[in-house]
């Protein structure tokens, strides 16, 4: 399956300014301007988009090779949120893993098309972070497998956490770092160089509203704040794929929108995001295809309008995670007890 | 109300035993020792009372009950424990305070110390039963005593985290322990050239003349002074310690009244200029971890803590070989190595430090290699000028330039091989450490006995590793300089190739156990 070059509609891309000295200056109000969907050697067989012609700005190009190998840029993807043709970005089948005696997640298959925006919902203790924890790598699977751009996450680790982007729910930050700090040792862990980072984390503070932060410890930031630098983090490198749990949990309302937006545009460019949450509207208003994970197993998936059908998505949401159990023998609280 | 608190605590303490199999021995090893410790002590107590000198059994009673009382306000203010009990987490139920405050203070009977402590006030009530009077005096007096320490405690440890409660404060707690540290050396020292035959006595009356009409003392002096016949004194000492525990209970519910209408407060938030050491490490995965490290080292209390400690080790050690009369020119050699056995060992469990923040190497792929080496460069930057310029101080004391060599090369040797089991054991073996922004000097719940394990051999094998070279320079010390050569090319040598080693089998161990070592700290 290939990706289609990118159509007129879209906006170029700008040339990322490859190891040059100066780069240009761009606006903060777009956030990964240099997001580029790059192929690794090992995913070429399943993506031969190398050689296609530079459609609409979409310039082929070398990037910081981890091992001395040249890169080839892959055109933008057009994004059609429908498209059956999109490649699979994430290709997740049999997962499986228990703690002991608990079956956390039981054989789950799930399939991410490129440029969609992917929202898995499921009851507390559903295997969401367990499932997603296992897609980036953080948490070895009992059985099963996950590949990422055709790149198996456990059997070639270094390749494909190198185009995933991660923001892992519960896990500290290493928060005596400044705001800055953490931008720039995110960034150079990932293997940017030095002038990139520094002005990608100047375009990400812009962008989520961090720039009064970015001196000061992680440690004293708010909840929603160490959420947002912790997103800026994982975008840091603009990986193809945006692996989220929980991103919007104590974000406040502007923030979350002006995310949103962000992660919007990065979809429209091609890239990809699998987040989970437990705001359905915040899902149905958002994603494009939605996965309802219930008890370790997939119970519905597929586009919003295909899982929902008739129903609004909570209610379809409600229905399969066990119905709602109706409030009966409750009465006492309305007798208040003063 | 007060039955559901002592339930509450006795499943808090029964919950800990659903934890990981190891953290259970530990706490249970815990629990043994605890009443082996009670045991003990009632039985020499018992004993006690079929001996005849009861002055000397009051006055000592006096001074090592003061010590216990003290123990119980001091230990919560010092290390700062996790209060599972804090008032605070019960203000949203609206319970009246007086009852809040009682059944809190009675469910602090629930744990090891208070056991053990009632154990050892039954021990007395034997001790001194040698009359009905006194035997009722030795009752109250004991009742009044664990009523006492377990307020202290409740009080103290409702203070430290009242008062300590912003992340700074707390992590300055840990200066106060250096200072004990400092502090408790001299009075060792004294305690170990005291002629306690001649004099031990003496010093334990008047210590317990003064004590026992202190709050800290008055109520361990009650039964005594009845037995020795001062029942004058009897009567006013146990007005005194029912004073003070009616005080400490006052003191008690008015902390915990203030605690319910007071939320935790916010520190004022430095700002830092700049990024620090990442300007001026290398711009490499490397070298940012490198600044990352140095930046926890100077920020991190848990890291510089332990800096700080290291040469108060030696100072510890040399003191008393100095009273006991060894010449200063060798005790002058000691410290460059002993610094360099802790400062080896400081990276032993490294990577556990992190606690679950780990996961941004782990996600980001980071290669084995770059990770231990980076995390070695503060133990570097550390260790290079302090064995450089701390082998020339201790020489130059010494006075024979000819041993430069030996005490360079068993220096190298120790912090090289530390480093270098470091480097291996903290990817394999992490242990629960002490959390970020803990108090240094809190240790995580039941630490194993896997983890004296870890330390033990990290901390033996870079001595058993450097014993070549330590031969060697021992030779060149006391029998003939032609062995000093020999001792640091053997100590550069065994130190370079565990270091490399230590290194190697880390990365690999790091690379491979990545999502072992997120589990294991998730579950720390």
């Amino acid at each position: 399956m290939e990706p289609e070059p990118v159509e007129a509609a879209h906006e170029p891309v700008p040339v990322e300014p490859d190891r040059e000295p100066e780069p240009e200056p761009e606006p903060a109000t777009l956030v990964l301007p240099e997001f580029v969907p790059f192929d690794d050697e090992s995913s070429a067989a399943s993506l031969e988009t190398t050689d296609l012609p530079p459609a609409a700005g979409a310039v082929a190009m070398k990037r910081p090779a981890f091992k001395g190998a040249p890169r080839k840029r892959a055109p933008v993807i057009a994004q059609t949120v429908h498209d059956p043709a999109s490649p699979v970005v994430l290709n997740i089948s049999g997962l499986q893993k228990s703690f002991g005696q608990t079956v956390a997640v039981s054989g789950i298959d799930l399939e991410v098309r490129a440029g969609s925006f992917f929202g898995i919902v499921g009851p507390n203790g559903a295997g969401k972070t367990t499932t997603l924890s296992m897609v980036t790598g953080l948490l070895r699977p009992d059985a099963g497998t996950v590949t990422v751009n055709g790149i198996d996450v456990w059997a070639n680790p270094f390749a494909a956490k190198r185009i995933i982007g991660v923001l892992p729910d519960r896990l500290r930050l290493f928060d005596r770092l400044t705001g800055a700090q953490l931008l720039y040792y995110s960034g150079v862990l990932r293997g940017l160089d030095d002038v990139t980072v520094r002005q990608r984390s100047a375009d990400l503070a812009t962008a989520f509203g961090l720039e009064d932060a970015l001196n000061r410890l992680v440690a004293d930031y708010s909840a929603g704040m160490t959420k947002k630098i912790a997103l800026a983090c994982a975008m840091i490198h603009s990986p193809r794929l945006l692996v989220l749990d929980e991103p919007f949990e104590s974000v406040d309302p502007v923030s979350a929108v002006n995310v949103t937006e962000i992660l919007q545009k990065y979809v429209a460019s091609g890239g990809t995001v699998v987040l989970s949450s437990h705001g359905m509207d915040l899902i149905q208003r958002v994603c494009d295809h939605v996965a309802i994970i219930v008890q370790g197993a997939v119970l519905a998936s597929g586009t919003i309008a295909e899982v929902r059908g008739e129903q609004t998505l909570e209610e379809r949401f409600v229905e399969l995670a066990g119905g709602r159990k109706v409030a009966e023998g409750m009465e006492w609280l309305h007798s208040f007890s003063d | 109300m007060v039955a559901q608190f002592l339930g509450l605590k006795v499943r808090l303490l029964a919950n800990f035993s659903r934890r990981s199999p190891w953290q259970v021995v530990g706490i249970v090893i815990g629990m043994l020792y605890g009443l082996a410790l009670a045991v003990g002590l009632f039985m020499v107590l018992v004993g006690l009372r079929f001996t005849g000198d009861a002055v000397a059994i009051r006055d000592g009673m006096v001074v090592a009950g003061s010590l216990v009382v003290l123990g119980f306000l001091l230990f919560p203010l010092v290390f700062g424990i996790d209060d599972t009990m804090d008032p605070r987490k019960f203000a949203t139920m609206g319970i009246p305070t007086q009852r809040l405050s009682l059944g809190l203070a009675l469910s602090s009977l629930v744990g090891v110390p208070a056991f053990v402590l009632g154990v050892v006030l039954l021990g007395t009530v034997v001790t001194w039963s040698r009359g009905v009077i006194e035997t009722l005096l030795a009752l109250i007096s004991a009742a009044l005593l664990l009523a006492t320490c377990m307020l202290a405690s409740r009080v103290s440890t409702s203070l430290a985290a009242f008062l300590l409660d912003t992340r700074r404060s707390r992590e300055f707690t840990g200066i106060i322990g250096v200072l004990i540290l400092v502090m408790i050396a001299p009075v060792v020292l004294l305690a170990l050239n005291f002629d306690w035959g001649r004099y031990g006595l003496d010093l334990i009356g008047g210590l317990a003349g003064i004590l026992g009409w202190t709050p800290l003392g008055a109520a361990w002096a009650v039964p005594g002074d009845a037995a020795t016949g001062l029942w004058g004194e009897a009567v006013l000492k146990l007005l005194m310690a029912t004073f003070t525990t009616y005080l400490l209970w006052l003191a008690w519910q008015g902390l915990v009244s203030r605690m319910l209408v007071t939320p935790g407060r916010e520190a004022q938030a430095r700002q830092y200029g700049g990024l620090g050491w990442f300007d001026s490490m290398p711009h490499t995965p490397m070298g940012a971890i490198a600044a990352r490290s140095l930046t926890y080292w100077r920020r991190d209390s848990r890291y510089w803590m332990s800096v700080i400690v290291i040469p108060v080790i030696p100072l510890i050690v040399i003191l008393p070989l100095s009273f006991a009369g060894l010449p200063v020119s060798y005790l002058a050699l000691l410290p460059v190595p002993l610094m360099s056995v802790f400062l080896g060992w400081t990276l032993h469990n490294d990577v556990a430090l992190d606690h679950t923040a780990v996961w941004l190497h782990v996600a980001s792929g980071t290669r084995g290699f770059e990770d231990r080496m980076g995390r070695l460069v503060p133990a570097l930057f550390v260790g290079i000028p302090m064995i450089a310029a701390g082998s020339a101080i201790s020489v130059s004391v010494y006075g024979d330039w000819a041993v430069m060599p030996s005490i360079l090369g068993v220096s190298t040797s120790i912090l090289l091989t530390g480093l270098g089991l470091s480097s291996y054991s903290s990817a394999r073996f992490p242990y629960p450490a002490t959390k970020p922004g803990d108090s240094p000097f809190s240790q995580p719940q039941a630490s194993d006995t896997a983890a004296a394990l870890i330390q033990s051999f990290t901390f033996a094998g870079s001595i058993l590793l450097s014993l070549p070279a330590l031969a060697c320079g021992l030779l060149g010390v006391f029998v003939d300089p032609v062995w000093n050569i020999p001792a640091l090319a053997l100590g550069v040598g065994i130190g370079l190739i565990t270091l490399v080693g230590g290194v190697w089998a880390g990365s690999l161990a790091f690379e491979r156990r990545g999502p072992e070592t997120i589990s294991s700290a998730i579950r720390a």
